[in-house]
């Protein structure tokens, strides 16, 4: 921002602002060196694929951290949304025109994912919440949208029936990495050249002062609420296609994931900053480390304690940042 | 609860009335309607046992009110108390021969809790990471330790005594609601007539003002987790001596009907302001309406599904008065 600033704080902010691609490149030489198969071609390609219904999640969560939200039904909308698209693809995709169907899907399961979002911004911008009611609203609606996911299936894992064409192509190949990088570029520009973005970041950064300035809060929030559920929806899609199958709890844990890619990448909490092209530093990091974890062998729970230490470790750094920032200023 | 109009000296307004004692309304309502339906319901046995059921998740909702009149939020708790009966049973396992085993048992799990609790307390103080952050990321940790330490498998027990202890009474009344109400009272009296108590609702209230006043905010803050982590280790042995077992399955929703309990009972999330005794009347609702879902024979997700509704619509509800109230002001 301001040149005489940079200039003066030379070392430590070049590990702040670089901080986390420094890590990566220190997590990418330690897990090659402990494990060859790491750095193959076929191995990052599978980064990148796994990584992307994460970082489809991550892009939503971006959007409304920017705004100063939080959405932790994240998780819940993926498994929805995906039990929804297995479905429809099992009763029209059977008898009809597979790829109608699919695209019949797709549409269905992104409109759930954005009427759960709708759900949660229209909550939120009626009563005005802040971040802490973002939480527990949010959290709440996990609850209720993956109840919603157990009733819709009875609590079945549902196994793909339909013949595999255009649906199955979805979530496999390249299809998965272009969709994210697609998805990706028109977000930036959304966030980083429009008004509608600009708007989003001055909700984040001081919601009475965005309310004073004539912005429409209430029907921002609401939007940026439903483009974090369509953001879901669509990660549901890739998920079920790539597997084949619907699980109602399979997208547990996807908004913490989401979250840490996020924090990782540099957006605050506190909203009112970030962007889109940090968070796709973050996802990158959070799927190499998954996908390190797994290659050098750590057991599926010892993962749980790495990704919750991860997420405070990461909120912590946020914090000394923004500390930085605002040196004095911090009461 | 009468103390507010008698302070305000205002005529009896049913309209405030039901504006500021929900809960009294609901509770009130609710049991009418399931007594009607269900006679059976406001029977003794099923009283006893709605006691029975709410006194293990009440007393981590009687601290998370602490808590949350803090300003501070645990969502660890859940992770805490999974944690607590996987501990417990393994070492009754091993020690729960002799008396004075069974008691460092549950000594050494009590102690294992409020480290949890001050672990959080000094990365919410110290690194000062928002305490939804702190929490969720322990939550994760925790659980992911104890899967570790389980292999993901359930650990049962079949100590005599804590089984007598979760299923034995005393009057007719069972052990562990008299933990639960000798808890409540003891947290009561601390949050009302106690220096500790006054200066927590201070630094909930504006933690700058009472820091400028000279009370240890973050000290306060720390020890709010602390008391959380202890209450969550001891709402494990007591379900582990209720149903003779520890599992990462048992209790995954109690920080969230906490905190439900917490503002079904009248604290708003804003800090502080609230009540414990409020807390337990919360408790006392969900109980109802958890047993009343039961007793209607709902699905279980239907009644996961209703958990969740009445959640979002409590907590919204609140905050829509709350800053409603606010723009009167």
């Amino acid at each position: 921002m301001v040149e005489t600033i940079k200039n003066k704080i030379n070392i430590g902010s070049t590990l702040r602002n670089y901080g986390v691609m420094i890590g990566l490149v220190v997590i990418i030489i330690i897990v090659s060196i402990v494990e060859p198969a790491f750095f193959t071609g076929n191995n990052l390609l599978n980064i990148l694929r796994q990584s992307s219904a994460i970082g489809l999640c991550a892009l939503g969560m971006t959007y409304v951290m920017v705004a100063g939200g939080m959405d932790l039904s994240l998780g819940s909308t993926v498994s929805l949304a995906g039990v929804i698209a297995i479905m429809i693809m099992n009763s029209i995709g059977v008898t009809g025109n597979a790829d109608v169907a699919a695209v019949i899907a797709v549409i269905a399961a992104v409109t759930a994912g954005g009427l759960v979002g709708l759900a949660n911004g229209v909550i939120l911008a009626t009563i005005n919440g802040r971040l802490g009611e973002s939480f527990i609203i949010t959290y709440s609606m996990q609850i209720v949208v993956g109840a919603l996911a157990l009733l819709v299936t009875g609590g079945q894992f549902i196994f793909g029936r339909f013949p595999e064409q255009l649906y199955s192509k979805l979530g496999t190949g390249l299809s998965p990495i272009l969709i994210f990088a697609g998805l990706a570029i028109v977000m930036q520009l959304g966030l980083a050249k429009t008004n509608f973005g600009r708007q989003t970041y001055f909700l984040g950064a001081n919601m009475n002062v965005a309310k004073m300035a004539g912005i429409k809060v209430k029907q921002l929030r609401v939007i940026n609420h439903m483009i974090c559920g369509m953001c879901a929806g669509l990660a549901g899609i890739i998920i079920t296609s790539r597997v084949y199958s619907a699980s109602p709890l399979q997208g547990t844990g996807y908004e913490l994931d989401a979250i840490a890619a996020v924090v990782i990448g540099g957006t605050s909490l506190m909203g009112g900053s970030g962007g889109i092209h940090k968070t796709i530093l973050g996802v990158l990091v959070v799927g190499i480390l998954a996908n390190a974890l797994n290659v050098v062998g750590v057991n599926a729970y010892a993962q749980l304690i790495v990704r919750g230490a991860i997420i405070i470790l990461a909120v912590g750094l946020d914090g000394l940042n923004r500390g930085a920032a605002i040196k004095g200023l911090v009461s | 609860m009468n103390q507010q109009s008698q302070g305000l000296k205002k005529s009896f307004n049913i309209k405030r009335f039901i504006v500021e004692q929900p809960v009294f309304i609901i509770f009130l309502l609710f049991s009418i309607v399931i007594g009607i339906l269900k006679p059976n319901f406001l029977g003794l046995s099923n009283v006893r046992n709605l006691f029975m059921d709410i006194s293990v998740y009440g007393v981590v909702a009687c601290t998370m009110t602490i808590a949350i009149i803090c300003g501070e939020f645990d969502l660890s708790a859940s992770s805490t108390f999974i944690w607590s009966q996987i501990l417990f049973c393994t070492l009754l396992n091993r020690w729960g021969g002799s008396a004075l085993g069974i008691l460092a048992a549950a000594i050494v799990t009590l102690i294992s809790g409020m480290i949890i609790g001050s672990v959080n307390g000094l990365i919410v103080t110290r690194l000062k990471i928002n305490s939804f952050i702190t929490t969720l990321g322990m939550m994760i940790i925790i659980k992911g330790v104890a899967l570790v330490f389980t292999d993901g498998k359930m650990v049962s027990t079949s100590n005599g005594f804590i089984a007598k202890m979760g299923t034995g009474a005393l009057l007719g009344i069972p052990y562990l609601v008299y933990i639960y109400v000798v808890f409540v009272a003891i947290a009561f009296f601390v949050m009302k007539y106690t220096r500790f108590g006054r200066n927590i609702f201070a630094t909930g209230g504006n933690a700058v003002v009472a820091k400028l006043s000279g009370i240890k905010t973050l000290f306060y803050k720390y020890m709010v987790f602390v008391i959380i982590g202890f209450a969550s280790a001891l709402a494990g042995i007591m379900l582990v001596s209720q149903v003779r077992a520890g599992s990462v399955l048992y209790g995954t929703d109690l920080a969230l009907t906490a905190v439900a309990a917490t503002v079904i009972g009248g604290t708003s999330l804003s800090g502080g302001s609230g009540s414990v005794a409020k807390t337990f009347l919360g408790m006392l609702v969900l109980g109802i309406l958890y047993k009343a879902l039961i007793f209607l024979g709902l699905q279980a997700y239907y009644q996961t599904l209703i958990k969740g509704l009445v959640l979002v619509v409590v907590v919204a509800a609140d905050a829509y008065l709350n800053r409603s109230g606010n723009i009167r002001k």
